[in-house]
C-alpha cells in the first residue's frame, strides 16, 4: 500500500500519491483562490505538510480525505490573511468549453459572440465566487464544480451533512443573485 | 421558503458553474508538479543535518514547522498557550517572592557592614570592607552601629563574618 510505504520514507510511493491526487487538490484550491500561482503554492505546501504529518495519519479516513482537509485548512487560513488584496489570475478555458452542450445553450441564448462571452462569463463567475465566504465557496466548489457527495464534503469540512446542505443552499442563492444578469 | 437545495431551481446556475470545470492550468503543468513537491520535501530534510541547523534557526524554519504543527493539530495551540501562561505566572510568582535576591542598596541599608554586589549572573563580587572608623567625627556624621541578625548569628557562633571590620585605627 502506497501510504504505508510513504510512511516508511519511500519517496517513490509518496510521488505516486501526489500524482494520484494532484489534479483534484489543485482544482479545489484554484477555485477557492481564483489564482493559479496561489493554488500552485498552496497545493505544494499541502502535499509537503501531508508527508511531514504522515506519522500522525491514523487511517481513520482515506488518505485522500485527510490530505484534502490539510489543503483546505491551509487555503482558508491563507484567504483570511489575504482578505483585502485578492487578485485573480485565471487559468484558460480548455478547448472543450466551446463545445459543452450546456454552455453552448446557455451562451447562445445570451449573445451571438460566444468566444468573448465565455471569457467574460468566466470572469464574472470567479468574481461571484470570491464574494462568497470561504466555507460557502468551498461547498459550491466541492459539490457543484467537482461533483463530490454531501458525505464526502462533510468529512473534508469536519461538519455534519445538514450543515453542508444548508451552506450549499445559501451559497447557491447568493450566486444566483450575483449572476442574475446571466440567468433567466 | 424551503431549505432543501433540491426543491429550489438551481439548474441554470449549475449549468453556468460548468464553466469552472473547463478552467485548466497551462499544458504540462502537472508533469513536474510531483517532482517539485518531492524536491521540496528532500530540501526540507536536508535542513535537519548539522550544517542545516544554522539555517534552521536563522531562517525561521523552526517557526514555520511550529506553525505547521499547530495548524495540523489545533490542540497543540492550546498546549502551547497554556505553557506560555504557566511560564509567565511562574515568573510573576518568583519575582514577588520575599526570598529573592536583595539589591546591594538593600543590603547596605540593613546594616550589613560588608558590601556585596550581585550582578545578574551567579558570581558574587565581594567589595573591600568598609571601615567605619575612618569616618571623621569632625564631619558631624556619627556612624551608628546597627543591630542585625548577622550580629546575633556571629555572637552565637552559627556564622562567621566574611570580613572583619577595621579595628579603629
Amino acid at each position: 500500500m502506497l501510504v504505508k510505504r510513504a510512511r516508511r520514507g519511500d519517496m517513490g510511493a509518496y510521488d505516486d500519491l501526489v500524482k494520484r491526487y494532484q489534479e483534484r487538490i489543485y482544482a479545489t484550491l484554484y477555485h477557492m483562490t481564483s489564482n493559479h500561482e496561489d493554488a500552485n503554492d498552496l497545493a505544494q505546501e499541502a502535499f509537503i505538510k501531508g508527508f511531514q504529518a504522515l506519522k500522525s495519519f491514523k487511517g481513520g479516513s482515506s488518505f485522500y480525505t485527510w490530505v484534502y482537509r490539510i489543503a483546505v485548512n491551509k487555503t482558508i487560513n491563507f484567504l483570511k490573511q489575504r482578505k483585502n488584496k485578492s487578485q485573480m489570475s485565471l487559468d484558460d478555458l480548455d478547448f472543450n468549453a466551446e463545445h459543452d452542450p450546456d454552455l453552448v445553450a446557455l451562451i447562445s441564448e445570451k449573445t451571438p459572440r460566444r468566444e468573448i462571452s465565455l471569457t467574460e462569463l468566466q470572469e464574472k463567475l470567479n468574481i461571484a465566487m470570491q464574494k462568497l465566504s470561504e466555507p460557502h465557496r468551498l461547498v459550491v466548489t466541492l459539490h457543484d464544480v467537482q461533483g463530490l457527495s454531501h458525505e464526502e464534503i462533510a468529512k473534508i469540512m469536519n461538519c455534519n451533512i445538514g450543515t453542508v446542505r444548508s451552506r450549499l443552499f445559501y451559497a447557491r442563492q447568493r450566486m444566483q443573485a450575483y449572476l442574475s444578469d446571466y440567468l433567466k | 421558503m424551503s431549505m432543501s437545495p433540491e426543491t429550489e431551481n438551481f439548474d441554470q446556475l449549475r449549468r453556468l458553474l460548468a464553466v469552472k470545470r473547463h478552467e485548466q492550468p497551462p499544458p504540462g503543468y502537472f508533469h513536474h508538479f510531483s517532482s517539485q513537491v518531492i524536491a521540496r520535501i528532500e530540501a526540507g530534510e536536508r535542513a535537519d543535518d548539522p550544517v542545516g541547523f544554522v539555517r534552521f534557526i536563522w531562517e525561521g524554519v523552526w517557526l514555520q514547522r511550529l506553525w505547521d504543527a499547530i495548524e495540523t493539530k489545533p490542540a497543540l495551540a492550546g498546549v502551547f498557550g497554556a505553557a506560555v501562561c504557566g511560564f509567565l505566572v511562574a515568573g510573576v510568582i518568583y519575582t514577588d517572592s520575599p526570598t529573592s535576591v536583595r539589591s546591594p542598596f538593600e543590603e547596605t541599608m540593613k546594616g550589613t557592614q560588608t558590601a556585596q554586589v550581585t550582578p545578574p549572573g551567579d558570581t558574587v563580587i565581594e567589595a573591600p570592607p568598609v571601615v567605619l572608623s575612618q569616618f571623621s567625627s569632625q564631619s558631624g556624621v556619627t556612624p551608628v552601629s546597627a543591630h542585625t541578625l548577622l550580629d546575633d548569628a556571629s555572637r552565637s557562633g552559627f556564622a562567621q563574618p566574611v570580613f572583619k571590620l577595621g579595628d579603629g585605627q
